[in-house]
């Protein structure tokens, strides 16, 4: 295993800028996820990485080595790409034994390291099949196998699980952290779905238009994250983000809303408005951390329902404030029908403050 | 359950009742066109095993009172000069086409690979330069390749007509053959990089037998192109022993008399290597043609 070192990391296609000074450290044995929108150039890092494409400028480090230059075979890497991959006139056997042998091992240890390989993914009886004869689960389990018979430094998943149903992805999911545990493997996963990266990952990049947003570990990145596109992407559903504008009244920071009505804010949030670079914010606030009132409450926003969507365990309301969609998630024993009156209660010390500029998160100090 | 299942049949079969007519027309049509091209290729069996004078009768004999293989004795006898020079120009024409085909597997298979895979600065416009060659018959090059040819010396040789095929043959087989690496993964061979293949061995190890039935149906398509050619066999080779079997087969018309049973025994072996190797491997000839019609 060995440690990831990306420098900032540049490729353009004509004056396309698809990854932009993008620099992160992936240590040693640790579980990295590359999140995003499509387009966003996570793939095409994953492909630098894996030396697929060449670097514009900028360098990528696999252990000590600066593998820039280095043909893909000669990186000590390992990929699952989102079709697998298998070669179609190969059995699975020939299949998990091809790298193997493109690095002239004796036979007896490729026999040995195959066999081995089939029995940890528990697929011994499958060795003789051609993929075309494997159901979506078991191809996956060979793209998987096929990377870890090698024992290579670093794994790259290219959306592994996204051709797999619902009900499998969940089980292909925790198979993967498993694997992870098991051997300490250093991967770098490339996922569009942000649950796959909060529940598998040690640590998620979140990536948009070819930059890098944020690199934290999925409790910080929900907790803090660092501006506004993470926060929407990051969470589902999706933080409510609402445009406001902050002022001072009585001594004490408030947000008015073009509605009309405005919030009071506790003295650390006054804080955070205090250091943005307009007087426009933008409040988040993910649905958990919405109270919601059927009458009246101090402190709390009047709102009406917009929609309402029973999923068993929570009811989630929408509502529109100040022309944004607000979430909100309620036990389901509380009965809110369409159009009815509503009050919000924000949670100051779990809500998120944004300058609407900058669109990066305000803190304190 | 009960309903349903009642329901169903008069459905299907009120549905059948109105496509009746044309299914009926459709067969009709199926065995008109079958008769169309079975029948003179049976015609051309039956005449072969004539003999000349029954060959000739009106009304003739639709089987022959007495069947002979003596036009096939005479074509396959080394000893006489009819049958010298039918397995000379059966010969001939084995070589041409082989070569025709093998040059043009050679060239087709990295071209089209550097198509479907490449980019690189004028590739669109080298590839519909590649087909405006077959925008225009054949017959309109004749009369400049032919002074091509003399120019560089290969009128009356073979190389003139493999070179000749070749540039008809290969748009075509690059074409065909794009079409089935197109739709071969890229991820496939980036899988095998990945695993400790260079560049070349991910090609020939992963990504040319997956191609191989592209590359048999562009071996058939040359092949069958090239031994069927007649017009530029015809004007660029005059010396009877380089004569391949279209232009030979001609020798069996003469001003007083047409051996007609010979001329169809002749006809028959030459369709044999063609129909034999399309029987053999008509499967990945479809296949090379309907790829890439519908997204697997």
């Amino acid at each position: 295993m060995a440690h990831v070192v990306l420098k900032d990391l540049v490729k353009t296609y004509g004056s396309f800028k698809a990854v932009n000074e993008v620099s992160l450290t992936v240590n040693d044995g640790e579980f990295v996820a590359l999140v995003g929108p499509s387009g966003c150039g996570k793939t095409t890092t994953l492909n630098l990485v894996a030396g697929l494409t060449s670097v514009t400028s900028g360098d990528i480090a696999i252990g000590d080595r600066v593998v820039n230059d280095l043909d893909p075979k000669d990186r000590d890497i390992a990929m699952v790409f989102q079709n697998y991959a298998l070669y179609p006139q190969k059995s699975v056997y020939m299949n998990l034994a091809f790298p193997l042998q493109m690095r002239k091992l004796p036979k007896g240890e490729i026999d040995r390291k195959v066999r081995e390989a089939a029995r940890v993914l528990d697929m011994t009886q499958l060795l003789e099949r051609k993929p075309r004869e494997l159901s979506g689960g078991q191809q996956q389990r060979v793209a998987l196998g096929r990377a870890l018979v090698r024992d290579p430094a670093v794994f790259l998943m290219d959306e592994p699980l996204s051709n797999l149903d619902a009900k499998l992805r969940v089980q292909m999911r925790s198979e993967i952290k498993r694997f992870h545990q098991d051997l300490k493997a250093t991967i770098i996963y490339v996922t569009h779905d942000q649950l796959e990266a909060v529940t598998m990952a040690d640590r998620m990049a979140v990536m948009n238009g070819g930059y890098l947003q944020q690199y934290d570990s999925p409790a910080q990145v929900f907790a803090h994250p660092a501006n506004m596109f993470v926060a929407s992407f990051v969470g589902s559903p999706a933080m409510s983000l609402i445009p406001l504008e902050a002022s001072t009244a009585n001594g004490g920071a408030i947000l008015t809303s073009a509605e009309g009505w405005s919030l009071a804010l506790s003295p650390r949030n006054a804080q955070k408005v205090a250091r943005a670079t307009t007087r426009k914010v933008v409040l988040g606030a993910r649905h958990s951390t919405i109270k919601l009132h059927k009458s009246s409450v101090a402190g709390a926003i009047p709102a009406k329902a917009y929609t309402v969507e029973p999923t068993g365990d929570v009811t989630f309301v929408q509502a529109f404030l100040s022309g944004a969609i607000v979430n909100i998630s309620v036990s389901p024993n509380i009965t809110v029908t369409p159009d009815e009156q509503i009050w919000l209660e924000f949670d100051q010390e779990r809500m998120h403050l944004f300058d609407s500029e900058t669109e990066m998160a305000l803190e304190a100090n | 359950m009960s309903t349903v299942s009642e329901t169903a049949p008069r459905g299907q079969s009120a549905r059948r009742m109105r496509i009746d007519g044309w299914r009926w027309g459709g067969r009709a049509f199926l065995v008109f066109m079958l008769l169309y091209t079975a029948l003179p290729m049976i015609w051309m069996l039956l005449t072969s095993i004539k003999s000349g004078f029954a060959a000739m009768q009106f009304p003739p004999q639709w089987w022959p009172d007495q069947p002979t293989l003596a036009s096939y004795q005479k074509l396959l006898d080394p000893q006489n000069s009819v049958g010298q020079d039918f397995l000379r120009f059966f010969w001939n024409s084995l070589i041409v086409s082989t070569a025709t085909t093998i040059l043009s597997v050679i060239v087709a298979v990295p071209a089209a690979y550097a198509f479907s895979r490449f980019t690189f600065p004028g590739r669109n416009f080298l590839f519909f330069a590649v087909l405006l060659r077959n925008m225009f018959p054949a017959v309109i090059f004749l009369v400049p390749l032919f002074i091509l040819m003399r120019a560089i010396g290969l009128v009356n040789t073979h190389g003139s007509l493999v070179l000749t095929y070749l540039t008809f043959g290969l748009p075509l087989a690059i074409w065909l053959l794009k079409g089935f690496y197109d739709n071969i993964p890229v991820q496939l061979e980036q899988a095998a990089r990945i695993d400790g293949a260079t560049r070349f061995q991910a090609f020939v190890l992963i990504v040319m037998p997956l191609s191989a039935p592209g590359i048999i149906a562009t071996a058939i398509y040359s092949f069958i192109g090239a031994w069927n050619e007649y017009i530029y066999a015809y004007t660029f080779l005059s010396k009877n022993e380089q004569l391949t079997l279209p232009v030979g087969i001609q020798r069996f018309f003469s001003e007083n008399s047409t051996d007609f049973p010979g001329l169809m025994a002749a006809s028959f072996m030459m369709s044999v290597p063609v129909v034999v190797l399309f029987l053999l491997l008509q499967r990945y000839f479809v296949r090379a043609l309907t790829e890439g019609a519908v997204k697997h």
